[in-house]
């Protein structure tokens, strides 16, 4: 019999880590966070330059999921797992004055960190929604872009995840994210080991 | 899976080095870990 993840206790640990990257931003983590990580990972120097601390420092992406597409002025784009809302301010900077950016985030301490920052930016055409990609709180059809960046990997339901995404975009809409892959296989003890999802 | 959910036109970027320096880096070597860009479109 396969072994597999307890996702409500998954969901949990995953909460509590990214509580810590919101609040404690400089700690040492298993991932690398902020600036050094945008730089590393390729996101547009001015872009990042221009940004506050507070926007920039819990940071903790895998790859950048604006690498293969630019975001067009004017377009609806959904950020899940938005965190402190990084990649949903360099979403905003490229969809304008005329576009709009939801991001979601089930992590209170994010929420409260990207909205002040929204807020200190001035953005009015970025929000923060509390919830979890399984059941994300956008209505049908209302997305020409779902952004994502190295979170749909801590979900157990993928498959629900990517349900939820079909929903939410337009036909014609595009899904551009990033995540990690494993290029050797993980054993069923690993799969079932939450410390191993999270640390 | 991102075909297997419908999308359409999928394509995957190069690998990153995620993980190199950090402290994650020996589970991430262990399983030849990176992180990827992903795109689809939906039909």
């Amino acid at each position: 019999m396969s072994e597999t993840v307890d996702s409500a206790a998954l969901r949990e640990e995953v909460r509590k880590k990214y509580r810590d990257v919101a609040i404690r931003p400089n700690d040492k983590y298993h991932f690398h966070t902020g600036r050094p990580l945008a730089a590393r990972l390729g996101y547009d120097r001015r872009a990042v330059s221009a940004m506050p601390d507070e926007a920039v420092e819990s940071f903790a992406g895998v790859a950048n999921p604006f690498s293969l597409r630019d975001l067009k002025p004017g377009e609806r784009v959904v950020d899940l797992g938005s965190g402190a809302g990084f990649d949903s301010f360099i979403a905003v900077g490229m969809v304008g004055a005329t576009g709009h950016v939801i991001g979601v985030d089930m992590t209170e301490e994010m929420l409260a960190k990207s909205r002040g920052t929204a807020k200190a930016m001035g953005l009015g055409n970025v929000e923060f929604r509390e919830g979890i990609l399984e059941e994300l709180p956008v209505d049908d059809g209302w997305a020409d872009v779902v952004i994502s960046n190295g979170v749909i990997n801590l979900c157990a339901d993928k498959q629900q995840v990517f349900g939820e995404i079909q929903r939410a975009l337009k036909p014609g809409g595009y899904l551009q994210f990033a995540d990690i892959a494993n290029g050797k296989p993980v054993p069923a003890s690993a799969v079932a080991n939450i410390d191993l999802w999270t640390a | 899976m991102i075909e297997d959910s419908g999308f359409v036109d999928v394509r995957i970027g190069p690998p990153v080095d995620t993980f190199g320096g950090a402290k994650g880096e020996p589970n991430a070597r262990k399983f030849a870990v990176f992180g990827y860009a992903f795109i689809g479109r939906k039909p």
